[in-house]
C-alpha cells in the first residue's frame, strides 16, 4: 500500500514537472516607442522592427531559457509622449534626438523612484547637420542674418529649435529682431509650401523633404552651429536591472541594423520608403555613403558634452529639472554587446566622421529610376551624363552632389552651383557661392544651364 | 462656525445644482477647446483614438514604487484624442488634437461645482448691484485662471512635452510669453482655486452675518 502510494507520488511528481515548468514561464513583455518620420531614430526604431533584430539577438539560454517574450512597438511623432508612456511603464524602451533625450532623463530624476538610463546612440552627425532653416524656394532670402525682422517658425523643445537659438546668437541676431512661432514639422512644412512664413527651422528629414519637394530651399544648416546632432536609445532602469540581456540584444540589433543599411543603402532606403512614407530619395541623402548621418550606436565623450550643452540651453528656456549625466549615462551594456557580437567598442568610439573631411573626393551621383544609383567621379562626368539622360527623357529620381564647404550632401537640383572655366563647384549657400565666383572668376549657374553645356558639345 | 455651517447648509442645498453644473462645465469646456481648434485650424478631425484609462491607472500603481510619483504619472493619463491627422508626410502626422484627460476632467467638475456655489451665493446676497458685478467677475477671474491652465490642446508634436501653454501658443500667444508662463502653471490654478474659496468664505461670512442681525422692529408699531 505504501509502495503503491509513493509509486503514485512519484507519477504525479513526474507528471507535474512540465506543468510546473510551464508555470515558471515568464512572460517578457518589451515595448518600444520609436519615431517612424525622424530619420536618425531608424536604427533602433523601424529598421529593427520591420526586420526582427530584436527578435534574433533575444536572450533564450540560462534564466531565458523557458521566457516568452511579447515584443511591442509604438510609433510617435516626437519624443515628449514617449517619455510620458515610459513614466507609465507602458513602454520600456524609447528612441529619440538629443533635446527630448535629456528631458527625458531629467524628468525620470525628478521622481522618487523611477529612473532611465541613456545606454546606446543609434546615429550623429559630428557638426549638426540634420537640423536646418528652409525659407520658400521662391523667397529672396538666403542667408540667416536677412530674418531679422522675420516670421520664423520651429517645433519649440525640438532639437531644431535649440540650433536655432544658437545660430541666432551665433550671428548677433537678438530674439527681440524676429518672430518666433510655434509650429509643428507638418504645420511649418505646409506653410513654407504655401509661402505664408519667412522661415522654418526644422530636424531631420524635414528641410530635406522640403526642397526634394521643390517648396522650400535651405538656408542655413545646423553643421554651422558647430554642436553635434545625434539620437539614442534609453530604457527604464528597473526594466535594464531585470533584464540587462535584453538591453545588450537590443544594442545587438542597432548595431545591425547599422551594418544593414551600409550593405546596401539603396535597397535599405527603397524598403524604409515603405516602411515610413518618407521618399526614398530624401532617405538616401542621410543613409548613403557620405551622407548626413553617421550609424554607429557607441558614445563617446563629445556626445556627451553635446547633451551637457543642450541641458544648459533647456534649463534657461525651458527651466527643465536638473539631470545627473554620470548616473543617466552607461556604457556598460554597449560594452557587453560589442563584446558578445565580437567587435571593438573602444574602436568604433575613437572613430568620428567629420563631413568636411571624409566627403572630399566622395563621387557625385545619380539616381535613375530604372537603373537605380550611378556614380561619377569628376563634375563633367556627372553633368554629361544627365546630359545624356535627358536626351533619352528617361527619369531621374534625383541627384547628389557635395557641397565644397562642409561636404554636406545635397540635391543637385538644390545647390548652387558655380561654373570656374571648365570647373564646376556646388555650394549650399548663395554667399558662399558667390565669393568663390568672385574669388575664381567664375559665374553663378543653374543646374540645368550646367548640363545644357554637356547637351552643346554633344 | 456659523460660517461653516451656513456654508455647510448652502452646499447641502444645492449640491444636486452644483454636481450638474460641474459636469456641465466639464464637458463643454471640451467643446470649447474642440471649437477653438477646428476655428483656428480651419479643419475638422479626422481621427479619434481611445485610451484604457482605467487599465492604465491600474498599471501605474501596480509598476510604481513609490506612491508620491504615481499621482503625477496619472495626471498625465489620457481617455480620448481627438484630431487632425495630415498624412502629405510619411505615414501621418497628428497636426493638433484634443486630448481628454480624467484628471483635468475632475478639475474641471470641481471648478464647474464652485462656480455654480459662488453665483449661488452672490444671488441670495443683498449687496447693490455694482458689488454684486465685481463679486461676479471675481468667480470668472478665478474660473479662467483655473481653466485656462487645465487646458489639453496640443499642437506641438515635436519633441516639446505637451503643457497648457501649448493651448495658449496654439491660440495666438508669442512662444516666449507661452514658455515664460509655463512654470507658473501650478501657480495660476492655485491661485485661481484660492480666489474662488476665498469668495466662497466672503459670501458665506456674509450671509452668516446678515442671518444673525436682529431684525429690526418697526418703529411706528
Amino acid at each position: 500500500m505504501t509502495t503503491n502510494y509513493t509509486l503514485k507520488s512519484v507519477l504525479l511528481g513526474a507528471a507535474l514537472v512540465p506543468m510546473a515548468s510551464m508555470a515558471s514561464a515568464e512572460k517578457i513583455t518589451i515595448a518600444v516607442g520609436h519615431q517612424s518620420m525622424c530619420t536618425d531614430t531608424y536604427t533602433a526604431g523601424i529598421v529593427v522592427k520591420e526586420l526582427g533584430l530584436l527578435e534574433k539577438y533575444l536572450p533564450t539560454d540560462g534564466k531565458y531559457a523557458d521566457a516568452e517574450y511579447d515584443v511591442s512597438w509604438a510609433d510617435y511623432s516626437s519624443g515628449g509622449p514617449i517619455t510620458n508612456q515610459m513614466l507609465a511603464n507602458k513602454l520600456n524602451f524609447g528612441v529619440m534626438g538629443d533635446y527630448p533625450l535629456i528631458v527625458n532623463g531629467a524628468k525620470f530624476q525628478e521622481t522618487e523612484s523611477l529612473r532611465t538610463l541613456y545606454v546606446a546612440g543609434t546615429g550623429y552627425n559630428l557638426k549638426g547637420s540634420g537640423n536646418a532653416i528652409v525659407v520658400p524656394v521662391d523667397s529672396d532670402i538666403y542667408s540667416i542674418d536677412q530674418l531679422e525682422g522675420k516670421a520664423v517658425s520651429t517645433p519649440v523643445g525640438s532639437a531644431a529649435w535649440g540650433m536655432l537659438l544658437k545660430a541666432m546668437q551665433d550671428n548677433e541676431i537678438p530674439t527681440g529682431d524676429y518672430v518666433l512661432k510655434n509650429q509643428s514639422p507638418a504645420v511649418g512644412a505646409a506653410n513654407i509650401a504655401a509661402g505664408k512664413i519667412d522661415a522654418h527651422s526644422d530636424f531631420c528629414p524635414w528641410s530635406e523633404i522640403m526642397e526634394f519637394r521643390g517648396t522650400g530651399r535651405k538656408i542655413y544648416d545646423g553643421s554651422e552651429t558647430g554642436v553635434p546632432y545625434l539620437h539614442g536609445v534609453v530604457v527604464r532602469e528597473d526594466f535594464a536591472v531585470e533584464y540587462p540581456e535584453v538591453v545588450e540584444a537590443f544594442i545587438k540589433a542597432v548595431w545591425e541594423a547599422g551594418e544593414w543599411i551600409r550593405e546596401d543603402p539603396m535597397q535599405a532606403v527603397t524598403l524604409m520608403e515603405g516602411w515610413t512614407g518618407v521618399e526614398k530619395e530624401v532617405l538616401y541623402l542621410y543613409f548613403s555613403e557620405g551622407g548626413h548621418l553617421t550609424l554607429e550606436p557607441s558614445i563617446k565623450q563629445e556626445w556627451v558634452d553635446a547633451l551637457k550643452f543642450n541641458h544648459g540651453v533647456l534649463v534657461k528656456e525651458k527651466a527643465i529639472p536638473p539631470l545627473d549625466f554620470d548616473a543617466w549615462i552607461t556604457e556598460d551594456y554597449l560594452k557587453a554587446a560589442y563584446a558578445d557580437l565580437g567587435v571593438d567598442y573602444e574602436a568604433d568610439k575613437a572613430v568620428m566622421v567629420d563631413p568636411a573631411v571624409a566627403n572630399k573626393g566622395l563621387p557625385m551621383e545619380i539616381w535613375h529610376s530604372r537603373d537605380g544609383v550611378s556614380s561619377f567621379g569628376t563634375m563633367p562626368e556627372f553633368l554629361k551624363a544627365m546630359a545624356e539622360i535627358r536626351a533619352t527623357a528617361a527619369l531621374v529620381n534625383a541627384t547628389y552632389v557635395y557641397d565644397v564647404e562642409t561636404g554636406l550632401k545635397l540635391f543637385g537640383k538644390t545647390a548652387f552651383w558655380v561654373k570656374s572655366g571648365e570647373e564646376y563647384a556646388t555650394f549650399l549657400r548663395k554667399g558662399e557661392a558667390e565669393t568663390y565666383a568672385s574669388e575664381t572668376g567664375g559665374t553663378l549657374v543653374s543646374f540645368d544651364e550646367a548640363i545644357a553645356d554637356f547637351i552643346a558639345e554633344g | 462656525m456659523t460660517l461653516f455651517a451656513t456654508l455647510w447648509a448652502d452646499v447641502r442645498g444645492t449640491w444636486k445644482q452644483m454636481v450638474l453644473h460641474g459636469l456641465i462645465f466639464a464637458l463643454l469646456f471640451q467643446v470649447f477647446m474642440m471649437i477653438a481648434l477646428i476655428v483656428r485650424f480651419q479643419t475638422l478631425p479626422n481621427y479619434v483614438t481611445g485610451y484604457d484609462w482605467i487599465g492604465n491607472v491600474i498599471w501605474i500603481i501596480k509598476s510604481t514604487p513609490s506612491w508620491s510619483d504615481i499621482p503625477p504619472i496619472i495626471w498625465e493619463e489620457w481617455l480620448l484624442e481627438i484630431g487632425k491627422m495630415n498624412y502629405d508626410y510619411g505615414t501621418g502626422i497628428s497636426e493638433w488634437s484634443l486630448n481628454v484627460v480624467p484628471s483635468r476632467l475632475f478639475v474641471l467638475f470641481i471648478l464647474g461645482a464652485m462656480v455654480s456655489l459662488c453665483l449661488t451665493l452672490t444671488k441670495r446676497d443683498a449687496c447693490s448691484a455694482g458689488t454684486s458685478n465685481k463679486l461676479r467677475a471675481t468667480t470668472g477671474l478665478g474660473a479662467v485662471l483655473v481653466a485656462m491652465t487645465n487646458a489639453t490642446m496640443s499642437w506641438v508634436v515635436c519633441c516639446a512635452t505637451p503643457s497648457w501653454v501649448v493651448g495658449l501658443a496654439m491660440l495666438g500667444l508669442g512662444v516666449s510669453t507661452s514658455l515664460a508662463l509655463e512654470t507658473m502653471g501650478p501657480i495660476l490654478t492655485f491661485g485661481g482655486f484660492g480666489l474662488l474659496v476665498a469668495l466662497i468664505l466672503y459670501l458665506a461670512w456674509r450671509k452668516s452675518r446678515t442671518d444673525l442681525e436682529p431684525i429690526p422692529e418697526p418703529s411706528h408699531a
